[in-house]
């Protein structure tokens, strides 16, 4: 062994003191914030291992493999492309072919819910892992995003192929739409990291998740424009995915966008959200841990 | 040392345990902790979101209240252990170990006290956790190895060890899935105790793989203990406890009952879990008088010990000769029937201490009909002192059974220590001159 390696081992193996005492943590803040910046610098190499592990799992098990990250945009436009032609559903006109307006939104609507659905996911999954070892619990979290942009990145492919074919017109601002991209995944880690002890305490989250974010999906302008008057469009405008996802399609597109300040409202509602998300998570979860069975 | 073991100082704080090196400094401090449990499934959750509420509010204190539905898991638990280490926690299903083991390795919070940790804690209570079936052996060490908390450096220079110890060969590239529990386990176990901690806790492991397996991971236990390696044991099984820890806590409904040196709180427990407050079981056993209905003709009545003088003797003793004695009731007349019997230790390891069989030792029995007693004399009782059970039965041959008894217990004494020896050799000591 090397003299390097020698002595980083030994430097690993400083005694290091851990207190676990019934007082609230949060009544020493600067502590507290000092070992949420530790777990989440050591959690970086496990957080690696786990997406790896989990993606290699994921494909292994699948013929399809690829084929499943296309499959939901392409069904959804062809739904709402039916029923548009057919003048079931009356959607205004959008700014590029409607076919790549829907498949591109609802890529972009699934990486938003996969953001929210997949630490849940993956906390519930991790149950007995969790109930046994302490390891960085934001490794979870973070290899559960990990697994939403690689996702993502299948499903650019889709859209790029979609952007070419419909030739969609795009600007240089098409370089700065993954920050808003980011900003959406952003307030979807927020609310999934909120939910995830919930979620590992009772199946009612878990079972409702499912039918409110398909809700939530109908009041974002995914499958149609941003409507201008009525108390739809107040609704649809007070959502916060709304700013983000509406501001990426438009980066992604047009170039221009059209309401910047709610696109900055919402991104600092993720922020923020994502913060208290995350000290929520990490001082429950040894309360739900507690009531899982090892 | 041992004598103050049972005390605690006023502030709460725990004695030590005996040590091995007395100067060795403290890796893990347990000062006076309490945890509650809810066993209602729906109140439990409720009162969970209560506590999250209170830890985020800054609320939570220690809490000393029981609410509604509510029972101490732990109560008031201190001890102490020092680096080299190897403490065995030993009491019965409930008891509170394993809350312990995970208020230690910081997985939940006490409700009251502290722990004090100095050091890297691995946790031997998960084997395999976070395996993946579909994927190989070895991408699953890398993933286990890294939920543990070492890097992939670490882990590239340990790797080979593992694969070693755990004995899987080149099964290491196939999926996990095909491997047999046993395999399953050993990689599990290998990839835990590669990760080099400073505290080991250990919950009822030592149980996988084979024999061979099970003497390997103890010689890897002492070795590990031997560079500085703390242990916490938890396991039913009383041998594993004996074998690799040099200090024992007691734990009896959240309640530490005393500590001390393993072999004396090991025969407390077993004391406790057995016998109650009788000291000493009775060996005279008498069957009431089964309904013809239920009979197949032959019943046993009843089993006990005499002695050499024919006296019924209530607790044999090691190193005299005694004679066992099965009564039974025939309404039948069988030739070559036979006599088997079967003793354990009870709190043993689950192997037989003695078996013996009319049949084997080509002794056929006549039966006649009415009242009769089988006698199997001992010249010298060669069990050591305990307290056993017994099964005996009376068959026609291998398939056909009369009767059974299965529940006789009794305890042996002895007159003379036999120091800890499990067999009573007959003897005579002389010097010759050649």
């Amino acid at each position: 062994m090397s003299r390097i390696a020698q002595s980083k081992s030994q430097t690993g193996r400083q005694p290091s003191k851990m207190v676990y005492s019934a007082e609230s943590q949060v009544k020493h803040p600067i502590r507290l914030v000092q070992l949420m910046w530790a777990d989440l610098l050591s959690s970086r190499e496990l957080t690696w291992r786990l997406l790896v592990r989990d993606i290699k799992a994921q494909y292994r098990q699948s013929m399809l493999g690829f084929v499943w990250a296309f499959i939901p945009p392409i069904v959804t436009a062809l739904g709402f492309m039916l029923a548009k032609s057919n003048g079931i559903v009356n959607i205004g006109e959008t700014n590029f072919p409607y076919p790549a307006f829907v498949m591109f939104s609802t890529a972009l609507w699934q990486t938003f819910s996969e953001s929210v659905s997949l630490p849940i996911q993956q906390v519930n999954a991790s149950k007995t892992m969790l109930a046994r070892i302490r390891f960085p619990r934001e490794a979870l979290i973070l290899s559960a995003e990990g697994q939403v942009l690689f996702n993502f990145a299948i499903k650019l492919i889709l859209i790029i192929g979609v952007f070419i074919w419909f030739r969609v017109p795009i600007t240089w601002n098409v370089l700065i739409a993954p920050v808003a991209l980011i900003h959406l995944i952003i307030l979807g880690t927020a609310i999934g990291t909120f939910l995830a002890p919930l979620g590992s305490l009772s199946n009612d989250v878990t079972k409702s998740l499912t039918f409110i974010l398909s809700f939530w999906m109908l009041l974002t302008p995914v499958v149609y424009p941003t409507p201008e008057q009525g108390i739809f469009a107040t609704i649809v405008r007070l959502n916060p995915v709304t700013p983000l996802l509406v501001t990426t399609r438009e980066l992604a597109t047009t170039g221009q966008i059209s309401d910047p300040q709610s696109f900055w409202i919402a991104s600092i509602l993720a922020y923020l959200g994502l913060i208290l998300a995350w000290l929520i998570y990490r001082l429950a979860m040894p309360f739900v841990i507690e009531r899982v069975s090892s | 040392m041992i004598s103050d073991l049972n005390s605690q100082t006023v502030d709460g704080r725990a004695t030590p345990i005996d040590s091995v090196a007395e100067d060795a400094e403290v890796v893990l401090a347990v000062n006076g902790v309490s945890k509650k449990f809810c066993r209602d499934l729906k109140r439990s959750m409720m009162y969970g979101i209560h506590d999250i509420t209170g830890e985020l509010l800054g609320l939570r204190e220690q809490s000393e209240q029981l609410r509604k539905k509510e029972f101490w898991a732990l109560n008031d638990v201190s001890f102490q252990l020092r680096r080299g280490d190897a403490l065995g926690l030993i009491g019965k299903n409930g008891s509170g170990k394993s809350t312990l083991l995970r208020i230690i390795a910081g997985l939940i919070k006490p409700d009251k006290g502290n722990v004090e940790v100095y050091g890297r804690v691995a946790p031997l209570i998960a084997l395999g956790a976070g395996f993946n079936p579909v994927l190989t052996g070895r991408e699953n060490i890398y993933a286990n190895m890294s939920i543990l908390g070492l890097s992939k450096q670490e882990i590239d220079q340990r790797f080979d060890q593992v694969i070693d110890f755990a004995e899987v060969g080149d099964a290491i590239d196939a999926p996990v899935r095909g491997y047999s529990s046993g395999m399953a386990a050993r990689l599990g176990f290998a990839s835990a105790i590669h990760t080099e901690p400073d505290i080991l806790l250990i919950d009822e492991v030592l149980a996988v793989g084979d024999i061979k397996f099970r003497a390997k991971c103890e010689r890897k236990l002492h070795t590990l203990r031997r560079n500085g390696t703390s242990f916490v044991l938890v396991s039913h099984q009383p041998h594993a406890i004996l074998n690799v820890c040099n200090a024992a806590i007691y734990l009896s409904k959240g309640q530490l009952m005393s500590s001390g040196d393993t072999f004396s709180i090991m025969s407390q427990y077993e004391e406790d879990l057995f016998l109650g407050d009788e000291k000493r079981t009775v060996g005279v056993m008498y069957l009431p008088e089964k309904p013809v209905s239920e009979s197949t003709g032959i019943d046993i009545t009843y089993l006990f010990f005499r002695d050499k003088d024919g006296n019924i003797l209530e607790t044999p003793i090691t190193g005299e000769p005694c004679t066992f004695c099965v009564g039974y009731n025939s309404r039948l007349e069988v030739e070559n029937a036979g006599v088997n019997f079967g003793i354990q230790e009870i709190g043993g390891d689950g192997d037989h201490v003695l078996r013996l069989s009319s049949f084997q030792d080509k002794e056929p029995l006549k039966i006649l009909p009415g009242k009769h007693e089988v006698q199997v004399k001992m010249p010298y009782l060669g069990i050591k002192p305990g307290i056993y059970m017994m099964t005996a039965n009376i068959r026609k041959d291998s398939l056909y059974m009369f009767d059974v008894v299965d529940t006789y217990r009794f305890s042996v004494i002895s007159k003379n220590p036999m120091s800890y020896c499990s067999f009573y050799q007959p003897r005579s000591w002389e010097v010759v001159n050649k």
